[in-house]
């Protein structure tokens, strides 16, 4: 159990430091902007009052080290400050239903992906013919180099305007009819992780039947299934967390350029409006969000990980 | 006398058995420098300004235009090549500054015995690594300004460069790192510290040539990594500002007018596929696959 602790320990510290160093960055943000600050938001026909008015509300007539504690002791308390070009609005109320729209999106493209992924990769492993392997691989290899948006772009052009079976991007609103728009953006973004999925398994799964266990299984006269789905499928299976834990980032990275090409209201369209009108607030709002539940998804792959795998709590 | 030299090379090359690694290398290899020619070639033998208006617009791929017309009737197949030269430096820089950096400080900071530089550096990629590539690359791209220009890049290359460069050397510092901790305990190190050479010299002398492989094996594809970063950048309001070709831009005008011109969009898509298959199968090429054995 020694090591449970070091590892919550370790993450939680890597919590810590990321919030910290987007907070600090991202407190700078408006500080870092070449020229005025003010002006580059407001353009150039601002009144000077105006200026002044938003110069103040920026808090850019105080030091810097101030305006940064304010911002973090701010943050801490949970706000994420107001948009600049929705009065009154906060970033928070901005921010949360597009981030459901993201979140939504990564999970089912990331339970799309284990789903197809591992059986994949142990049917790869112990299908007879070498063609079909030398096929399978193939496959997986050209899919994993296909990025994401282009997977999204095929999907777009074959699927929802060959095919007409999905609608050409947009959103429904409501919960159970949004599956229709977000199926599509959901295959599209697990064709990256899937085939990656699928890979890992295959080669697991592969050194697993070399092992000593598996031949001792058969010889104690245990059948081929059982060996199958009892002894080598766990162990082919394990790298799997890690694999997703560390491709939480890149999958964020996907879901918002995906999300640009299917018109879904998530993170994505959120930021492409934000950076058009150079809303600081909602960009460091954004980037504040997505760092964090990242290395928290890590931190949560990491304990599953020391929860399923006995071997590396002994240590 | 230099005939019968090669002569002799060449038999020796026929006898290295064609192993199927060997053959995901060569195929791997063909396919990157396929793309990689194109992109320098074709802008030279067509001199087709790519922003010209060249025909009617959203013209079908013909003879004359391999891959149609867009949307203002400019030459898609010119383009797109001229684009690769755009995408294909981009993502050269991208690799090489941070490849040289992160094998440096990964090897010094391996290297080190205070424990203090270790935990430091460590922590400190772990922040980075964490962060979603593409919103820090946006954050950086909000503060440098998407359409500041220096050259000799095009408008909105500095602040990708910059972003990629800010992040992208912590993944070789870790690459570089493990390796040496791995390295530092192998004899020929040891004999170096026997021999009273000093630490900077191991380092450089000993650690780094080692320590080389590991990291450029990854920065292949890293490459790839950055072009997909690049290209997805224009979705997001981002990246390489118009009119300078570059892929990411192509597919994202493409993508408006995808129901009535689905070349713009796909071929461009497929010039980056074949570039992308090329690198994993290089790739895939240098990592040891484990040999087929059935289950008893």
């Amino acid at each position: 159990m020694l090591t449970t602790a070091r590892v919550l320990s370790t993450r939680l510290l890597q919590v810590i430091i990321v919030a910290l160093v987007v907070m600090i960055g991202t407190s700078l943000l408006v500080r870092l902007v070449p020229g005025d600050a003010a002006r580059t938001i407001l353009g150039d026909k601002a009144s000077p009052g105006a200026l002044d008015a938003l110069r103040q509300t920026l808090g850019l007539d105080r030091p810097i080290a101030e305006q940064i504690f304010i911002s973090i002791g701010r943050l801490v308390q949970g706000d994420l400050g107001t948009s600049f070009n929705f009065r009154g609005q906060t970033v928070t109320s901005l921010i949360v239903p597009a981030l459901l729209v993201t979140a939504c999106l990564a999970a089912l493209a990331i339970l799309l992906s284990l789903l197809v992924g591992i059986p994949l990769g142990l049917g790869l492993a112990l299908v007879r013919s070498s063609g079909a392997d030398l096929l399978g691989r193939l496959s997986l290899t050209v899919l994993v180099a296909l990025p994401s948006f282009m997977a999204g772009l095929i999907l777009l052009y074959l699927v929802s305007i060959r095919l007409r079976i999905a609608p050409a991007g947009g959103w429904a609103g409501s919960w159970p009819s949004n599956f229709g728009y977000i199926w599509l953006p959901a295959v599209a973004l697990s064709l990256y992780l899937g085939p990656l999925i699928a890979r890992t398994v295959r080669q697991a799964a592969l050194e697993t039947i070399q092992q000593p266990f598996v031949e001792a299984a058969r010889a104690r006269g245990v059948s081929r299934h059982r060996v199958i789905i009892c002894h080598v499928l766990p162990n082919a299976a394990l790298p799997v967390i890690p694999l997703v834990g560390f491709n939480a980032g890149v999958m964020v990275s996907g879901a918002v350029t995906v999300e640009a090409i299917f018109a879904l209201p998530g993170l994505g369209a959120q930021l492409v409006q934000a950076m058009g009108t150079r809303d600081f607030p909602i960009v460091q709002g954004i980037a504040l969000l997505t760092a964090v539940s990242v290395v928290v998804f890590n931190l949560l792959a990491d304990l599953l990980n020391l929860s399923v795998d006995p071997r590396l709590r002994s240590r | 006398m230099t005939a019968e030299v090669t002569t002799k090379l060449d038999d020796e090359a026929v006898r290295r058995p064609l192993t199927p690694r060997r053959v995901e290398l060569l195929v791997g290899l063909t396919l990157i420098a396929a793309v990689v020619l194109a992109c320098l070639v074709v802008p030279l033998i067509n001199k087709t300004d790519p922003n010209a208006l060249v025909a009617a617009p959203l013209q079908p791929p013909s003879g004359a235009h391999p891959f149609g017309t867009d949307q203002v009737g400019r030459d898609v197949f010119i383009r797109v090549f001229t684009a690769g030269r755009v995408d294909l430096t981009l993502a050269a820089l991208g690799v090489i500054v941070p490849l040289f950096l992160g094998t440096v400080i990964g090897t010094i900071v391996g290297a080190s015995r205070r424990r203090a530089v270790d935990v430091v550096t460590m922590r400190l990629t772990d922040g980075i690594i964490a962060f979603p590539f593409v919103v820090l690359v946006l954050v950086v791209v909000l503060i440098v300004g998407a359409d500041t220009q220096i050259p000799p890049l095009p408008a909105g290359g500095a602040s990708i460069l910059v972003a990629v460069w800010v992040v992208n050397w912590t993944i070789y510092a870790r690459i570089a790192r493990a390796r040496t901790h791995v390295l530092r305990e192998e004899d020929f190190v040891a004999a170096g510290r026997l021999l009273g050479f000093s630490r900077r010299r191991i380092v450089m002398r000993h650690l780094l040539p080692s320590v080389w492989p590991a990291t450029a094996t990854y920065a292949v594809s890293d490459a790839l990594l950055l072009v997909a970063l690049i290209a997805g950048l224009p979705f997001l309001g981002a990246g390489i500002q118009p009119p300078t070709p570059e892929w990411g831009s192509i597919m994202y005008e493409g993508r408006a007018v995808l129901t009535q011109a689905w070349w713009i969009s796909l071929t461009t898509a497929g010039v980056v596929l074949v570039l992308g298959t090329g690198v994993m199968l290089t790739v895939d090429s240098l990592i040891a696959n484990p040999r087929r054995v059935r289950i008893p």
